[in-house]
């Protein structure tokens, strides 16, 4: 099976999948590297926080997940109809980077934009300043830790963690304990770390 | 089954009886608990030669019923990934004239991908290739991206070695195996 096939039948699962009583967040994962793209899936479906995970390999993918094209704005406002709750992009990828990606979400004329995190392996102070003036609500370190993830919650907008229902698999609860080591990493400048 | 032996003749004359009757289990049992300290050996050797860093642990500590395999998956994910930018690395300081900014774009994915599996000593040696790089420093980048290379062969090897006797182990030790 090819890793495209994996990941779409891991999709398809994560689709599947109900959370009895909880809420879920679905965040779209945008990143070229697919062993980021497997570990961030990993640490969102591990961390007990309920999200929904839908992952993408290139900007352009995700302005097609969005409904979005380069230049042009949705024919339905996200707000009213989202299908993603938030954003978690890589900073670095060809053709489309994750500021391309931000910059085209954050352009939409609806009243709430999608929340956008960027990751990166750099902690280029410049690099977090340009995201930060273009609206991006958080800016994570490489390799993301539990906490980073179950951070993202805060960024989604109250009226998208309503209860889900339907026929899903029930997935376990449980919060992992956070790592032993180094103190986790700073966020956007200016923000004081969680 | 329980014995009660009375007496030392008797226990003696019994004793091939009960070596008889346990040697089915005995070994088994020896064999598992020889298979875990081998696979503890295997891991701290691979932390102990700076091969990897505690960010592999983050990777066993997703591992669960849900993703049985996520370790494996992960690694064969990495070394598949990272052949195909060893090999845009290669063509690239082979290319002339060099892009060295072209050449840092693929050092920066590899980089990115040994540091989310844990792999210290091939991330640091890539930061060591970057910095060559930006100092358009052929001699040090092909020096540097050998021991990459190398870096790179011994760390497969030893990690299929580890998976292998991950998967002999089976699920259920797994799922009492501790991080570290």
């Amino acid at each position: 099976m090819s890793m495209e096939e994996v990941e779409e039948a891991r999709e398809e699962g994560s689709h599947g999948s109900m959370f009895e009583g909880g809420v879920e967040v679905r965040v779209l994962v945008v990143d070229d590297s697919p062993v980021d793209r497997r570990v961030v899936e990993g640490l969102l479906k591990r961390s007990g926080a309920m999200f929904q995970v839908i992952a993408v390999d290139s900007g352009k993918r995700a302005m097609e997940v969005l409904g979005l094209t380069e230049g042009k704005e949705a024919e339905q406002p996200t707000v009213d109809d989202p299908k993603i709750d938030i954003i978690l992009t890589d900073y670095c990828m060809p053709e489309m980077t994750g500021y391309d990606l931000l910059k085209a979400v954050k352009e939409q004329s609806c009243q709430k934009p999608i929340p956008v995190i960027i990751m990166s392996s750099e902690n280029e102070p410049q690099r977090i300043s340009r995201c930060r003036a273009i609206g991006a609500e958080d800016y994570l370190l490489k390799p993301l830790q539990t906490n980073d993830v179950l951070r993202l919650r805060d960024y989604v907008r109250p009226t998208a963690l309503s209860p889900k229902t339907g026929t899903k698999r029930k997935i376990a609860i449980e919060m992992m304990s956070e790592n032993s080591g180094s103190e986790r990493r700073p966020c956007l400048a200016g923000l004081a770390v969680a | 089954m329980v014995l009660h032996i009375s007496s030392a003749l008797t226990a003696s004359a019994l004793h091939p009886l009960l070596c008889f009757c346990f040697h089915n289990t005995y070994p088994e049992m020896e064999n598992a608990s020889g298979l875990h300290r081998q696979l503890a050996s295997m891991k701290k050797n691979l932390f102990d030669q700076g091969y990897l860093d505690e960010q592999f642990y983050q990777l066993e500590e997703l591992q669960d019923e849900s993703s049985p395999n996520f370790v494996e998956e992960v690694v064969t994910l990495f070394f598949r990934d990272s052949s195909r930018s060893m090999a845009n690395i290669d063509e690239a300081l082979q290319q002339c004239p060099r892009d060295f900014h072209r050449l840092d774009k693929f050092l920066h994915r590899l980089k990115g991908s040994a540091s989310s599996i844990g792999a210290a000593k091939m991330k640091n040696e890539c930061t060591r290739l970057r910095e060559f790089c930006s100092e358009e420093n052929l001699d040090g980048c092909l020096r540097s991206f050998q021991k990459v290379k190398n870096d790179h062969t011994i760390l497969r090897q030893k990690l299929e070695n580890y998976l292998q006797l991950l998967r002999q182990v089976g699920p259920v030790d797994r799922a009492s195996r501790s991080g570290s």
